[in-house]
């Protein structure tokens, strides 16, 4: 728990907050203002937008110890504001709500939008008031409402301007409860979770010369592309290779397996880096070989048990001969889907860039089995999430130089 | 949609800030929260601890150098959008921050924290760019300087180690002549763009830098981007080849399909219209 001491609504508050609390469930659950609405808990909606020192502010992702030091003030605090009246009234007029939970964000957006001079014809309180969410009015009534009001209120300059402010609210010159860290009770398992570290993956350096990615199609929640991937080895020794499944799986960046493969069957996890995000998927593999077509199929699927999302996926290779038997062209379909917070979070591209230059590691891991050497021989270590782009970077940066007429530095 | 447990500290010094960073291997920087904010509420981001940097006079300053300004990392869209970095090309980049988001997330979010999170749809990753800026990092062991063209590996990739903080923006003041444009594709107004393009233009000095970003694909930087004219003349709109561009895209690595690649080149179409008008 940590002291705050901030003054909302007017009255001086000093109270005892986890630092994971926002200011949402703050001003609700400790202090009663439920005027303060929480809609989507993650800046979408702007139903809990609220006032800090002059400013308007999301509170479902404002944590309330940030706000150590300063002035909150919620849409309790205007009823005598004689802007927000006049908003009150036409709200009523123009039919500007419906169940009302939108409302409160409304209100004070909309305020903020008039005071700082930006509502000027439609087009900019459209615009100005695009971060709040109304499910029922189709925002007519709203746009109207608030043109009216900005119609007969006079502009004055101090209102307007944060330039002088700089940094989010309060800054430095606030007052400062804080001495130390500020621990928040963490439960045993969390804590003993922290503790368990994953090894970074690593990855042989980056030539991709031989690997072709293909279209990438979407199949329901299917992702699915095709890569075909030449090494200058023979296809019985391919074969041998893609058979040891320990060994297949040090190719894969960040998968590590939790036992030996039995009946097919083995257990296992991938740490995926994604920026600020770290999944953990643990799971299993069900791996079928069929030597006559010199195929094989590996179905998989796994957890992340942080964010509680489900990861599946299914690589299906087919191995042909080329160069009169001296090379082999392994061709690779993944399937992959997403579930989950990850999926939700995640927009599509950045995830399928991800596959594909996982794909493209594990290709070039496989040739470095292949040739004997151990895959992160030669390999800067790296977490998977730094792989993602580099390959298409030095793509990019060998083009520019093309352009230039320079060779790649 | 709430965060797991953790711990909260609020350092005053870039030193202090660097320490704990470098003690506690589970933290993360919060510079705003206007992106982490939800990634903890959605559990996608567990850190130990967080590191309050927003009371870092330091970080909190708008400076004038010798050729150009250097921007605070904790300086906010909103004060950018009102104002705060002076006539640094007249007003573009105010502009540029106005269309970030929506105002309540402006007041909070800050220039340091968006590049930091190297968001390829985010604006300031695609806008300075095109400037050229240059990125001051504070780490255990000293400080440096480096472009951002340098700084950005990919989506959601930096440069920066684990240790260390960005701490200023640094952008180059332009010469009069010089013309800006910037345009983005979203479908909602303050939504991560689908496309955007930017684009700086100094005849003078022959600097052309033309930037394709946005959705989820690295960005592309053109410092040369003469080719992609059918004529000589850089603002010349009507000589600007979208299917020659969309092609050099994807020869530059972007594995997007043709409808995202012809989106970004008719972002950077828009874009150089832009400046030509000004």
């Amino acid at each position: 728990m940590t002291r705050i001491t901030l003054t909302v609504n007017g009255e001086k508050i000093e109270r005892d907050v986890t630092p994971r609390t926002n200011l949402a469930d703050f001003l609700r659950e400790d202090l009663a203002l439920t005027g303060t609405h929480v809609g989507c808990e993650h800046g979408i909606c702007g139903a809990c937008t609220v006032v800090i020192d002059g400013q308007i502010a999301r509170s479902c992702i404002t944590y309330a110890v940030t706000c150590d030091g300063a002035g909150v003030r919620t849409i309790e605090d205007f009823d005598d504001d004689p802007l927000m009246e006049k908003l009150r009234h036409a709200f009523s007029a123009e039919h500007a709500l419906q169940c009302g939970y939108c409302t409160p964000g409304m209100l004070v957006a909309a305020r903020d939008l008039i005071r700082r001079g930006s509502a000027g014809d439609e087009d900019a309180i459209r615009t100005g008031m695009s971060g709040n969410l109304c499910r029922c009015t189709g925002y007519v009534g709203i746009v109207k409402a608030i043109a009216t009001v900005a119609g007969d209120h006079d502009v004055s300059r101090e209102e307007i301007s944060q330039a002088d402010v700089l940094g989010p609210a309060p800054g430095p010159a606030a007052h400062d409860s804080l001495q130390n860290i500020q621990r928040d009770a963490v439960p045993p398992a969390a804590e003993k979770r922290r503790k368990e570290r994953v090894a970074a993956p690593t990855l042989a350096s980056p030539s991709d010369a031989n690997v072709q990615t293909g279209e990438i199609t979407q199949d329901g929640s299917f992702t699915k592309l095709t890569q075909t991937i030449t090494v200058n080895h023979p296809r019985n020794a391919v074969w041998d290779l893609m058979a040891d499944i320990e060994k297949v799986a040090t190719c894969m960046p960040g998968v590590s397996l939790d036992g030996p493969v039995e009946s097919n069957h083995v257990d296992g996890r991938m740490l995926v880096k994604l920026g600020p995000i770290n999944a953990d998927l643990k799971g299993e593999a069900d791996i079928i070989r069929d030597p006559e077509n010199w195929r094989g199929v590996i179905d998989g699927k796994g957890r992340d048990a942080r964010s509680a999302s489900l990861a599946r996926g299914r690589v299906e290779y087919e191995l042909a001969e080329t160069d009169e038997g001296n090379g082999t062209l392994i061709a690779v379909s993944i399937a992959y889907s997403l579930a989950g917070p990850l999926a939700q979070f995640s927009r599509g591209a950045i995830v399928r860039d991800l596959v594909t230059r996982l794909a493209s590691a594990f290709a070039q891991n496989l040739e470095a089995r292949l040739e004997g050497r151990e895959p992160d021989q030669d390999a800067q270590a790296l977490d998977a999430g730094s792989l993602v782009f580099s390959v298409l970077w030095d793509r990019i940066r060998s083009y520019f130089a093309r352009l230039l007429g320079r060779k790649p530095g | 949609m709430k965060p797991v447990a953790f711990d909260y500290a609020r350092p005053r010094t870039i030193a202090d800030a660097l320490e704990l960073l470098d003690a506690r291997p589970g933290a993360k920087i919060l510079a705003g929260g206007q992106t982490l904010g939800p990634m903890l509420n959605l559990r996608l981001v567990q850190p130990e601890l967080l590191i309050d940097i927003t009371r870092i006079t330091d970080l909190i300053t708008v400076t004038e150098t010798d050729d150009g300004v250097a921007i605070g990392a904790c300086v906010t869209h909103a004060s950018i959008e009102d104002g705060a970095i002076g006539g640094i090309a007249s007003g573009h980049l105010d502009q540029v921050a106005a269309g970030i988001a929506y105002r309540a997330v402006r007041t909070r979010g800050t220039i340091g924290g968006s590049l930091t999170h190297a968001d390829p749809a985010a604006d300031w990753f695609a806008a300075l760019l095109a400037f050229g800026a240059e990125l001051e990092i504070a780490g255990t062991t000293g400080t440096r300087r480096i472009a951002l063209d340098d700084f950005v590996k990919g989506a959601m990739e930096t440069d920066l180690g684990p240790d260390e903080l960005v701490t200023a923006v640094h952008i180059r003041k332009c010469g009069r002549e010089a013309r800006h444009g910037y345009h983005k594709i979203c479908r909602k107004t303050g939504e991560f763009a689908e496309a955007i393009g930017a684009v700086t233009v100094e005849e003078k000095t022959g600097r052309f830098r033309l930037v394709a970003a946005g959705g989820s694909h690295a960005p592309v930087v053109f410092t040369d981007p003469s080719s992609l004219f059918r004529t000589a003349d850089p603002l010349d709109v009507r000589s600007f080849d979208v299917d020659m561009t969309a092609a050099a895209l994807r020869d530059a690595g972007m594995n997007a399909d043709d409808y995202d690649l012809r989106l970004r080149a008719v972002a950077m179409q828009r874009a150089v219209k832009e400046a030509a008008q000004r």
